[in-house]
């Protein structure tokens, strides 16, 4: 690849981002998702007594030993719903978003090519993907020990860690939830590729992710569960075993990397024999 | 549109490299073990020597009862339904966890929730039972003469399974060998018994021996007239390297609730004075056990009647493998035996 295209690339990508983060509407997703483990958080300590073991959701009770567990617990309650629906938004309006406007045969015309188009608004989603699960994840730390303080922590299996090793844990949620959602990115890229109506895109991609996860729901489809990119959502907590059990980690970057070749090559191929009109 | 259809090709490529690479890592063969008579790996089983490892195991159970809501609160009630609560549980849902061996008398048992974790490290004279859920920790200190052979034979490991399984298995069982398979990446013998008479519901216990070292690896219980296992255990990973000694250094975490358990006088760990001790009538696969609780209404537990049917003398909780018949005298008969036996042992 030439060098001229290649800062063409980076030039785009860099002003995809821009364009993103300039949106009032990212920002207020994000401010959505750091409301949630700052809601939490308040609401824990202004309660009287402290939530009990098996109390409301997963490692809640651990919250007052050390703060930093906010960020696991909002992890935890963003990950089926709020998170994947900011996700949607975003992968869902990528291609529909600029087709509705009209502005993608102008980017079209500058000579981009739209492999590096697609690619470029696939790799701005994922930016998004990172900021958004790295503002539950930020916003709970800080939260979380500004509130409560950090100390130890107790792990599933009953261990105890300190705070170094917490921040480790945490940071491997916070990666593994950020693996999740970038196969829900490419899903979201190629519906995108479908249609002209962005919001059209946002809501079957949101729609999807409930499809999903009901479809994980039922006994009878035990064959079909593996295959689900919604699968390995919640196995998060294998990494706050002692020692953490890898398999679901690695399991899910594997299916999350299938999905993104598999949906990244079905938005090449629609993307790139559609007739750009609008 | 030759162009059009070369822009989807790799819209097609990649499926096809994903099955392919699935099928190409689960078509891995078994190394060639050398040919062993079913009595040789019987002893090779029994004679395996002490072998610390961490494996990963999973628990499948298909029996053809509805599977109770994990981790729902039962209306279990205390003491002796809530136990009854807890083996049915046990038996008809799935489970996998993780088991490490260190040393001869240390071992630790998790086995996963969801969102929580149940542990039983054993350290020598210290037996440790965790439940992340409850964040309620319970501590036993052994005495000398009783830490040789402790508490996780008595567990769901497919170690444990199979050595009871074989200790059961006598003379009324046909022993055979199958085809070489593999399990958690070893080779392994196929062992199968298979009970020479009819008047049990068991159709063939598979067990993968691990042709090196001895060691059971997954256990396979099959009904008579089934094709599908309706219940398995086994390893998924094996690593035989010693674990982590620390690993069996239990301290209950900061604000758990610690119960100190008095060691158990008898030798086996049962209380004799609450539980009566069941009589065993038959021998081998048609044994059936007989338990006189009519001490506690067992009938009365909704979720147990909602599982038994009325048969002739009592309630049925049936299953592909076993059925268990509670009498209307409130006797509770236990076998991997068809109905007809356990009403025939009932009016003994």
């Amino acid at each position: 690849m030439p060098a001229d295209t290649r800062t063409h690339g980076g030039a785009l990508l860099g002003s995809e981002v821009r364009v993103l983060f300039r949106r009032w509407r990212t920002w207020a997703m994000l401010a959505a998702l750091a409301t949630i483990p700052i809601l939490m958080a308040v609401v824990v300590r202004l309660s009287s007594e402290p939530p009990g073991p098996g109390e409301g959701p997963p490692f809640l009770d651990q919250v007052t030993n050390n703060g930093m567990f906010v960020a696991v617990t909002a992890l935890v309650v963003t990950t089926p719903l709020f998170l994947p629906l900011t996700i949607a938004v975003v992968s869902g309006d990528t291609i529909a978003g600029e087709a509705g406007l009209g502005t993608l045969r102008y980017l079209l015309v500058a000579p981009a090519g739209r492999l590096r188009l697609l690619v470029v608004k696939y790799v701005s989603a994922c930016v998004f993907c990172v900021a958004a699960s790295g503002t539950v994840l930020l916003v709970g730390w800080g939260i979380g020990s500004a509130l409560f303080g950090t100390g130890e922590a107790t792990l599933l299996s009953g261990d105890t860690i300190g705070v170094g090793d917490a921040v480790v844990r945490s940071l491997l949620v916070g990666a593994h939830v950020t693996i999740c959602m970038l196969g829900l990115a490419a899903v979201g890229l190629f519906i995108s590729t479908l249609t002209d109506a962005g919001v059209g895109a946002m809501a079957a991609v949101a729609v999807l992710t409930i499809v999903a996860q009901v479809l994980g729901q039922l006994e009878q489809l035990a064959w079909l569960h593996p295959w689900l990119f919604t699968h390995h959502w919640l196995s998060f907590a294998d990494l706050l075993r002692a020692p953490i059990v890898w398999t679901s980690f690695t399991e899910n970057v594997l299916l999350q990397a299938a999905y993104v070749a598999f949906f990244g090559a079905l938005a090449y191929g629609r993307f790139s024999t559609k007739d750009v009109l609008s | 549109m030759a162009r059009t259809l070369t822009r989807w090709l790799p819209a097609a490529a990649v499926p096809l490299v994903i099955v392919g690479s699935v099928a190409l890592a689960s078509a891995a063969g078994a190394d060639d073990l050398p040919e062993r008579t079913p009595e040789d790996i019987l002893t090779l089983l029994a004679d395996r020597d002490h072998q610390p490892y961490s494996g990963e195991f999973e628990q499948t159970s298909d029996l053809g009862l509805p599977s109770l809501p994990g981790g729902v609160d039962l209306p279990a009630g205390a003491g002796d339904a809530a136990a009854v609560t807890a083996a049915l549980e046990a038996l008809t849902s799935d489970h996998n966890g993780r088991v490490f061996v260190g040393e001869e008398d240390q071992a630790r048992l998790q086995v996963f929730d969801s969102f929580g974790e149940r542990d039983l490290i054993v350290n020598g004279p210290e037996v440790w039972a965790y439940d992340s859920g409850e964040n309620a920790a319970t501590h036993v200190t052994l005495p000398d003469e009783a830490t040789s052979r402790t508490a996780p034979d008595q567990q769901l490991t497919p170690d444990a399974v199979a050595d009871r399984i074989v200790e059961a298995a006598g003379p009324t069982t046909e022993l055979s060998v199958r085809e070489d398979v593999e399990v958690a990446g070893r080779a392994a013998y196929d062992l199968v018994l298979t009970p020479r008479t009819d008047a049990t519901l068991v159709g063939e216990v598979a067990i993968a021996v691990d042709g090196e070292t001895g060691q059971p690896l997954q256990v396979t219980v099959t009904a008579q007239g089934e094709s599908t296992p309706a219940f398995q255990i086994g390893y998924t990973s094996l690593d035989l390297s010693a674990p982590d000694a620390d690993l069996f250094a239990f301290t209950p975490p900061a604000g758990a609730e610690v119960e100190e358990v008095a060691p158990p006088t008898a030798p086996q760990g049962v209380d004799t004075a609450d539980h009566p001790k069941p009589t065993v009538l038959g021998t081998g696969w048609e044994s059936v056990a007989v338990i006189d609780a009519s001490a506690t209404d067992l009938t009365s537990q909704p979720l147990l009647a909602q599982l038994t049917t009325a048969v002739d003398g009592g309630r049925l909780l049936g299953t592909e493998l076993v059925n268990v018949l509670i009498t209307d005298d409130g006797r509770v008969l236990v076998g991997a035996v068809p109905l007809e036996r356990l009403q025939a042992a009932a009016a003994e």
